[in-house]
């Protein structure tokens, strides 16, 4: 006789309904696994428009980006080195008596216009501020808190001098760069606006307006910048810029900001205090006045990078269209089927 | 026991393994076992056996794989294996489904875990170049400690539950699929190194990338950026990085796949204004406090952001669309035979009754008929009273069982009594 056929079932994954109920599990499309599902493949079609998108939007970015940072006018001045008289065999021994006048002259050219606001940086080389002994050398809480100025752990070798703390204590305060610079424009004094050169959070937050300097640079070796002890620490913006430690040994760092126009061929003058000793290590100093523009420095490497990889990705369209032109692959193909290639079976 | 002799056992296994199949008929448990062992110390082969009795057990659990069938015979040979099914058709499923499933779910999931660990860490160790190998660690503790806990952790597990390459009914179509796990296709040490090449170089990508993208002053302030500006911003490339890289491995995406890789990704988020925001009592280096809302307000680190990850993505876009083109997988070639098949969730849809012949159509409407919570925990189905008076309101033919027959006729006055209400 004949039987019909039970109708209408949907395709299970799972081994029959029966199971489940009997499992009192609940039969829902997460548990079957049944989700729907975007299930992309990486059509030719797909992998053009990619390249064709990314080139199509880096290209812009990068023209942008190449050409804020060409607006950019920077002058770079190597000095430590031209700074020691030439009499000097020892530098290391100059740098370090203290009798004897270390001021300095430089001439600088401006190259072309530069619009206000100049940033003055100070650029250091080979001074590795990211050494783990002298990253971990400070104590936060000792900067902010004025009731915690005994607080002198991890400031190895920095910590107490005469069994007293000495606040800021660690190694990164101990060696604050301490040059200074003035600067003459076509024979009128430039002055340099050394206030909001540090991130404001830093001065607000991390450095209290009631922590005072105490018991600083008192041993018989001075690593750096000695600390008015009246400016609470909020307010030293030289020790709050520099204790923000730079990524890489070559680095620079904010000292000021002059609100003046300078135009092309001008000449500025620097007298400079050569204090700082990186003789020693044979590091390198330089000054550096440069603008500023919506993206920052000079810096073209946001630029290039964003151009080569578009002008890439735009060869790489090109490329795969040719490459799917030269060799076809039907999509779908069933030669393809490695089981259907090697006949000979594995 | 003649042919397990151990004089005999090896000219025995050498000629089963030139046949295409061996019938071992009338055999003791003890045999069976014997039998599997044989096969599988001798022969060094991956070994599955299937039984549904008491008589089974022994040779279940002498296999690599022991599979036993719940039903007539009682439950011993479930209770001894390590998958038990109801049918034994669904062996089927079994291997070339989930079987092939798992096998490719797990391959992936191992090497995106490997993957993702080695980027994160080459870029500290390119950081060591540049801090006097002085062992300065690039990132903040807390984010090398939480970005295996939650910032990536997610939706590596979505993939290893949701990963489909091709659908089940396709996995059955093509059961030569299979071989790529018996030839250990995505595990091979090939694919190992592919990966390892592609974690080596985002890695370089991401550390020297956003290093010399953070020189100099940024934004018309001018201002500097320190050490742990640059370490955030990094991080922050590296977790989308490796969050997005996973959805251009998987074969099917879930909504699932994207609340969690989204979830990830807004999670680093969510604890990084946080973390920013606080300064602990503790005595502790605060050196993460404010960065990143000083990064954000800064337009390079929106282009680093677009920046890094795309170029770190871009070898691997480029690797891939190559392999599919010119190398493809064979289930690749079957993703794009039947890519544009209907979902199958969506459709009601007959079974497939070219490959079941009347009687097991027959059985197989009947496995499909409503069943009860059995209170005989031996007897997943077969019931016969209630199945076959369901069978009746279908339409559907049952055949009495012979030993249900005998069972009725040597039971005393006892009137089959429907349990259940039928569903039409």
């Amino acid at each position: 006789h004949s039987c019909p056929m039970v109708l209408r079932i949907a395709e299970l994954t799972s081994f029959g309904a029966g199971a489940s109920a009997s499992t009192h599990q609940p039969n829902s499309k997460f548990t079957q696994q049944e989700l729907p599902a975007c299930k992309p493949i990486l059509t030719p079609k797909w992998v053009i428009s990619v390249f064709l998108l990314v080139g199509v939007i880096f290209v812009p970015i990068g023209v942008a980006s190449l050409l804020a940072s060409n607006k950019v006018v920077e002058i770079v001045d190597r000095y430590d080195d031209a700074c020691v008289p030439s009499n000097v065999t020892n530098k290391l021994a100059y740098i370090q008596n203290s009798t004897i006048s270390k001021t300095c002259r430089r001439t600088l050219k401006v190259p072309k216009d530069m619009k206000q606001p100049i940033f003055v940086y100070y650029q250091l080389n080979n001074f590795y501020q990211n050494h783990r002994r002298y990253v971990k050398s400070r104590n936060d809480q000792q900067l902010r808190d004025a009731s915690k100025a005994n607080e002198t752990t991890l400031c190895d070798p920095e910590k107490t001098r005469d069994g007293m703390a000495i606040v800021p204590c660690g190694l990164i305060a101990w060696s604050t760069f301490n040059d200074t610079y003035t600067f003459q424009h076509n024979t009128n004094n430039l002055s340099i606006d050394k206030t909001d050169i540090s991130w404001k959070s830093d001065r607000d937050h991390k450095f209290g307006s009631d922590v005072f300097p105490k018991n600083f640079q008192k041993g018989p070796l001075i690593g750096g910048k000695t600390l008015n002890e009246s400016i609470p620490l909020s307010e030293q913006e030289d020790l709050i810029v520099w204790m923000r430690t730079a990524a890489l040994p070559t680095f620079r760092k904010l000292y000021g900001r002059i609100y003046v126009d300078l135009k092309e061929n001008d000449t500025i003058t620097v007298t400079l205090d050569n204090n700082y000793n990186t003789y020693s290590f044979d590091g390198k100093k330089s000054l550096v006045l440069s603008t500023s523009t919506w993206l920052g420095g000079k810096n073209d490497f946001l630029g290039l990078a964003y151009l080569t990889v578009g002008g890439l990705c735009f060869f790489l369209a090109f490329a795969f269209t040719l490459l799917y032109l030269i060799k076809p692959r039907k999509l779908g193909d069933n030669n393809y089927l490695s089981w259907n290639r090697n006949s000979a079976g594995h | 026991m003649y042919a397990l002799d151990p004089a005999l056992r090896v000219n025995l296994l050498g000629l089963s393994l030139i046949c295409h199949s061996v019938v071992c008929c009338r055999v003791s448990p003890l045999q069976k076992a014997q039998v599997t062992s044989l096969v599988r110390k001798g022969a060094r082969k991956i070994t599955l056996s299937i039984g549904d009795g008491a008589n089974d057990v022994s040779m279940i659990q002498a296999a690599h794989v022991g599979i036993g069938i719940s039903g007539q015979e009682g439950m011993q040979a479930v209770m001894a294996s390590d998958f038990a099914i109801a049918q034994f058709r669904y062996l089927t499923d079994l291997l070339l489904v989930h079987g092939r499933w798992s096998y490719l779910r797990l391959c992936k999931v191992i090497t995106y875990f490997f993957y993702k660990n080695l980027t994160f860490t080459l870029t500290q160790f390119w950081f060591t170049f540049q801090t006097g190998f002085s062992g300065q660690r690039f990132y903040d503790d807390w984010f090398q400690s939480l970005y295996n806990v939650i910032f990536t952790a997610l939706p590596v597990i979505m993939v290893g539950l949701f990963d489909k390459d091709v659908s089940a009914s396709l996995s059955k179509k093509y059961p030569q699929l299979y071989q790529e796990g018996i030839r250990n296709t995505f595990f091979k040490w090939k694919v190992i190194a592919v990966w390892g090449f592609f974690a080596f170089y985002q890695s370089i990508v991401f550390y020297y990338f956003t290093a010399a993208a953070s020189q100099h002053g940024h934004g018309s302030s001018g201002k500097i950026l320190g050490q742990w500006d640059v370490s955030t911003m990094a991080f922050t490339c590296v977790v989308v990085t490796v969050n997005l890289r996973l959805l251009m491995s998987c074969n099917s995406i879930t909504r699932w796949h994207y609340f969690s890789v989204a979830g990830s990704i807004a999670a680093w988020f969510l604890f990084i204004f946080i973390y920013s925001a606080i300064m602990t009592s503790f005595d502790r280096q605060e050196n993460v406090y404010f960065v990143i809302y000083v990064l954000m307000s800064t337009f390079f680190f929106y282009l680093t952001l677009i920046l890094v990850p795309v170029i770190a993505l871009f070898g691997d876009f480029l690797y891939l669309s190559l392999q599919r083109w010119l190398f493809p997988y064979d289930y690749q070639v079957v993703q794009e035979m039947h890519k544009d098949d209907p979902h199958e969730y969506s459709m009601i849809r007959l079974p497939e009754r070219s490959h079941l012949s009347p009687e097991e159509a027959r059985s197989y409407a009947i496995s499909m008929l409503p069943r009860e919570n059995s209170k005989h925990t031996g007897f997943a189905f077969d019931s016969p009273g209630y199945e076959s008076f369901f069978a009746s309101q279908q339409g559907v033919c049952v055949p009495h069982k012979p030993w249900d027959v005998a069972r009725r006729a040597s039971m005393k006055q006892q009137r089959q009594q429907p349990q259940r209400t039928g569903r039409s």
